[in-house]
């Protein structure tokens, strides 16, 4: 474990005169733009290292866009390429990655999104980002088996049990609320949908979720949401049924059915 | 010239998997000495990155790629990184684990690109401990692999032979030889690609690389070579990928093609190619 | 907002879910979604890399974009297509970002 003490000594005897080392210098330089070359470059023919570094900069900063590119398709469709990307490179400059595991990237995108003023005229486009991001979550969540039916059945003989079973969901599904349209959207370019039918002011919300290999997005009412929420919490069946029965909407039958058709609950525990 | 048997690699030519050609893999069974993934983009939880893995590597030897060590860095190594690699590694037991001579990593931010270094003695001293601490974290030896580069730094004591062997040396890793690296290289900064290639620690290769580069100028229009992964392996580089295995024999070797990917067709093309020249090679040796 | 399920309304959902989930219309049960078969996988793609992008000369390293006074990017999306109750025109309302003062 000596990387950590060791490391703290090598960056203090790495600064040169002018107080900086060569990877912070790069790292400024890599993600401003009019930030200054890194000193100390060279070319072999006395061509302009500056020029050089520039493939660097355009490496890091486009990669990182095109990555966000992947993540939010929609997002990218609603507002077209040339804006998504100059919107994307901000992003990148704003919010680097912290994390190498760019399967990540895009956490925040949606609250910057929500807070940049050019992309106020589409009102709808951070919860778009968010639902995408979701989407990737969902993709690379953790494997889990749906419980057997007969661990359901079990349940069934014993109904005083129910109120206070605990149903445990798969870890890919998660919930999404939205004041606007978001659900339809995504549907309209799949081509599931006309985008002029979809009325964008139409709150919605729903599931996103993976089953198989495939992320699945569901549109529900808020009682599912609220339901899922709690049970999520820790909160037992009963628990749960009372969270989401303020919706009128809500169906806790085909709620459950739901989970159940798509694998969602993954361990029934509380049976005598 | 036994260097590949150290890695338990096939000598063979194999392809970099991406999710684009999962199903064709799977379903075709194609004749590949090995797959190679980055393993970055499989330390996640679940889904269907470790589906598909799962199954190719039930047919094929794997080799695990990694391209977010920052094992070049400035700053210590980050444990948790190092930690899920060792995951990822006991997971697969694939037969070779590399990484990169460059930093990508620096103040927290993961900047996504292998960067350069200065080849003098305190990065030599600090790569040595960080190899040493990766070998460690991971219980096996490492490939190291050689850099393409775009600018050369005023401060470098050594060339990049000479660190690359002084690297060899000192940390005992092993050297996974990018061909298409070392022709770039040569190319951005008027170094003689015979020499360079002469003064590397040949015996340490235990793998190679092959890949497509995109084409350039710099300020002064000199050809400045961009390691794009984006297209066919070029010419000259068959050429120095054919003169490197008369110097080591047979090595394993790797096509990596990872933007603009082409049919899973082309791929397999491609490292039938490179198998062509490793069976000339081993049959001039027999 | 929390009402009081009885034990009775839990037993007869559960029932309902469980046989629900062994049937094969069940599909149609599904919430707005007919009984089609939907499905909506994300593209796969392995994101890190150690390729380069292509060229010196792209946006990557062009000076900033974004001076909090003007913008030169306008949305050009779908978003056009989608109406907008809201706007004079009955569809989306894109302009260019103007700060004010």
């Amino acid at each position: 474990m000596r990387g950590g003490g060791a490391g703290a000594g090598l960056s203090e005897r790495l600064r040169g005169a002018g107080g900086l080392t060569v990877e912070e210098r790069w790292a400024v330089a890599l993600l401003d733009p009019e930030a200054p070359t890194p000193p100390d470059l060279t070319s072999w023919n006395g061509s302009d290292p500056g020029q050089r570094f520039a493939v660097y900069r355009n490496n890091v900063v486009v990669s990182l866009v095109e990555s966000l590119a992947q993540t939010f398709p929609v997002t990218c469709e609603l507002v077209g390429e040339e804006f998504f990307r100059a919107m994307g490179r901000e992003f990148v400059r704003a919010r680097p990655p912290r994390s190498t595991l760019l399967a990540r990237y895009g956490e925040g995108f949606a609250e910057f999104v929500d807070g940049f003023p050019p992309a106020a005229s589409v009102p709808y486009l951070a919860d778009m980002a968010r639902l995408e991001m979701h989407c990737l979550a969902a993709l690379h969540a953790a494997d889990a088996d749906p419980a057997a039916p007969q661990v359901l059945e079990a349940a069934l003989r014993e109904p005083e049990c129910l109120p206070a079973l605990r149903l445990r969901l798969h870890p890919s599904l998660r919930c999404l609320r939205s004041e606007f349209a978001v659900f339809s959207l995504w549907d309209a370019h799949r081509g599931e949908l006309e985008i002029s039918q979809v009325n964008p002011l139409a709150a919605e919300c729903g599931w996103i979720l993976r089953s198989g290999l495939e992320v699945r997005l569901l549109p529900m009412c808020a009682g599912d949401c609220d339901f899922v929420e709690a049970l999520a919490r820790g909160n037992s069946f009963g628990e749960a049924a009372e969270a989401a029965a303020g919706d009128r909407e809500f169906d806790l039958g085909r709620c459950l059915a739901t989970l159940l058709r798509w694998g969602m609950v993954t361990s029934v525990n509380g049976i005598k | 010239m036994v260097a590949s048997g150290e890695t338990g690699l096939p000598v063979a030519a194999g392809v970099g998997l991406k999710p684009e050609h999962f199903e064709q893999v799977i379903g075709k069974a194609p004749a590949l000495g090995f797959v190679e993934i980055h393993a970055e983009n499989y330390l996640v939880a679940g889904g269907p990155m470790h589906h598909y893995l799962e199954r190719v590597c039930a047919r094929y030897p794997l080799s695990v790629h990694g391209v977010g060590l920052s094992i070049g860095g400035e700053e210590p190594l980050d444990r948790g990184h190092l930690q899920a690699l060792r995951g990822l590694l006991d997971r697969y037991q694939p037969a070779v684990f590399s990484e990169h001579l460059a930093w990508s990593s620096h103040g927290g931010i993961f900047f996504n690109d292998l960067l350069p270094l200065p080849y003098t003695r305190r990065t030599l001293e600090r790569l040595c401990e960080h190899i040493e601490q990766v070998q460690d974290a991971l219980g096996r030896r490492i490939l190291l692999e050689n850099p393409s580069t775009y600018v050369e730094f005023s401060g470098s004591s050594y060339s990049e032979a000479e660190f690359i062997g002084e690297l060899v040396k000192r940390s005992g890793c092993g050297l996974l030889l990018d061909v298409n690296n070392a022709y770039i290289s040569c190319i951005n900064h008027g170094r003689d690609l015979d020499e360079f290639i002469a003064a590397l620690p040949l015996h340490a290769v235990g793998e190679i690389h092959l890949a497509g580069f995109h084409r350039d100028r710099d300020s002064l229009g000199a050809p400045l070579l961009i390691d794009s992964h984006g297209s066919a392996v070029d010419r000259a580089v068959w050429q120095a990928y054919e003169s490197v295995l008369e110097r080591t024999g047979p090595l394993s070797t790797l096509i990596e093609w990872d933007n603009d990917i082409p049919p899973f067709e082309t791929l397999c093309a491609e490292a039938a190619r490179a198998q062509g020249y490793l069976s000339a090679c081993a049959v001039r040796e027999a | 907002m929390n009402r009081k399920v009885t034990p009775a309304a839990l037993a007869l959902a559960f029932s309902t879910a469980v046989t629900l989930a062994a049937s094969p219309a069940l599909a149609a049960g599904d919430k707005d979604k007919g009984d089609k078969e939907k499905c909506y996988g994300v593209a796969l793609a392995g994101k890190n890399d150690c390729k380069a992008g292509p060229g010196t000369t792209c946006s990557g390293s062009s000076n900033r974009d974004y001076q909090g006074n003007a913008w030169k990017y306008v949305p050009k999306g779908t978003c056009k297509e989608i109406p907008s109750p809201t706007s004079p025109t009955g569809k989306g309302q894109l302009q260019p970002f103007q700060e004010k003062g």
